[in-house]
């Protein structure tokens, strides 16, 4: 069965591997790049743990192959981080212990990047539409919301 | 997930060679949301994947000298809810896009492999039937236009022959004052296909409804274009009780799916229900459903 050599940009580096077809885009990024971040939770497109951004829009990495993204950008939450300095939705997930697991942590920060980069102030109800296609099965998603609520205020007045 | 192999055509002539070649055994992969579901749980086993996303001819949404939208078939719903010519000539297809299934899917699906796929419980078929759409077919041997009433034939099956694929959708002008309201109705907030939805598009004519289409999807196996219901509102002035009238002449016309996310009976009744808020919204009714809110 066929082969393809992947092109793509992840967090900002290049990479060039030779995957078979089958092979997901969340498999690809744990066991070909060892960026574990991403984690594999149902691996049916439900519960959103393995969300990642290409070319800055949110996409569940589970439900696409790897060769769907050659010559793309993807940003995983290994690429958040300025260095030390945590991304605000990382402090703020801390700050309001928007997680107790934190098995579906990553996939709830990359769904609320997207959500925050279209909608810098949303309102409740925009934050649980946002974050839709995710799944938490500890927190009750309260303090998962307020966490992204005081992301966008932190941002916000950052500027 | 089996192994298969990742074919990328360029031309519309080369992915129908490659559909008339391998036959059943191949299945065309645009987004792949649907596809890598059916795929992992075992459900499909294609031994080719075609990837049509190198096919020019499929991207795109603009707008032709007539004033017809042409809506690639791999824009995905993000890019229609997005689109400054969808939401200026055909608000109520953006409002519908911006609706569908959540955040992940809508960067990643496309309103091609949508309707390839024929799920009855989704959004776009029934929001295009209303719109008075047509879906753009092609081949090696030539290209046709089906109506989407025509194009979408039975549960999970389309008018597509094998060695087709799916070009565009054409969205016609709607004539001036026309409106759009589309409503769906969830089973529960967690989920993500609707149990009932309604499209309607029509003018609002000082209250008065002129030239209705109304479209109830998602519980029936293709979406029913209500034409008893349209003939009742039209040139009527619309209220309340015409409102709950034709919210009831709607359920009563459907002949509804019953399986395990929701009985012919409950369906049937939200059919009535969500017709009766979208005629609401569509006319600026303000209606008592009888409960709290």
């Amino acid at each position: 069965m066929s082969t393809h050599r992947i092109e793509c940009t992840v967090n900002g580096e290049s990479h060039s591997l030779e995957v078979p077809s089958r092979r997901l885009l969340s498999d690809f990024l744990r066991d070909d790049l060892h960026l574990t971040g991403t984690k594999r939770g149902c691996e049916t497109g439900v519960c959103g743990a393995c969300s990642v951004l290409l070319d800055g829009e949110v996409v569940k990495s589970c439900l696409m192959l790897a060769v769907q993204v050659r010559g793309r950008s993807i940003t995983t939450i290994e690429g958040l981080a300025d260095g030390e300095q945590l991304h605000p939705l990382q402090k703020s997930f801390m700050q309001c212990g928007g997680l107790q697991c934190g098995y579906c942590t990553p996939g709830f920060i990359m769904a609320s990047c997207d959500l925050l980069r279209n909608n810098p102030c949303p309102t409740t109800d925009e934050v649980h539409h946002g974050l839709s296609g995710n799944l938490c099965r500890c927190t009750g998603y309260t303090q998962i919301v307020e966490s992204v609520l005081q992301a966008a205020r932190e941002i916000h007045h950052g500027n | 997930m089996r192994e298969f192999d990742f074919l990328e055509p360029a031309s519309v002539q080369e992915a129908s060679r490659l559909l008339a070649e391998h036959g059943d055994d191949a299945r065309v992969i645009a987004g792949g949301t649907a596809l890598m579901l059916g795929m992992r749980q075992r459900m499909l086993a294609p031994t080719h994947l075609i990837s049509v996303a190198r096919i020019e001819r499929l991207h795109g949404i603009d707008l032709d000298a007539r004033g017809w939208l042409r809506i690639g078939a791999l824009s995905r719903h993000t890019d229609i809810a997005r689109s400054a010519l969808v939401r200026r000539h055909a608000p109520v297809l953006a409002e519908m896009a911006a609706q569908v299934a959540n955040p992940q899917v809508r960067n990643q699906g496309t309103v091609g492999g949508n309707l390839c796929y024929a799920d009855p419980s989704t959004d776009p078929p029934g929001c295009l039937v209303a719109l008075d759409a047509c879906v753009v077919l092609g081949s090696s041997r030539a290209e046709r236009t089906l109506t989407m009433e025509e194009f979408l034939v039975d549960y999970y099956v389309t008018a597509l022959e094998p060695d087709e694929i799916v070009l565009e959708i054409r969205v016609p002008p709607q004539a001036a004052p026309a409106r759009g309201a589309y409503t769906r109705f969830l089973r529960t907030a967690a989920e993500h296909r609707p149990l009932v939805n309604v499209a309607l598009v029509a003018q609002n004519d000082g209250g008065v409804c002129r030239q209705a289409r109304l479209v109830v999807g998602a519980s029936t196996p293709v979406p029913r274009r209500l034409r008893g219901v349209e003939a009742l509102l039209e040139g009527r002035s619309v209220d309340a009780p015409l409102a709950a009238q034709a919210a009831a002449m709607a359920a009563a016309a459907i002949t509804p799916l019953s399986d395990l996310r929701g009985s012919a009976d409950f369906r049937r009744d939200m059919v009535r229900v969500v017709v009766l808020r979208t005629v609401a919204r569509l006319f600026g009714l303000d209606i008592n459903e009888g409960v709290a809110a």
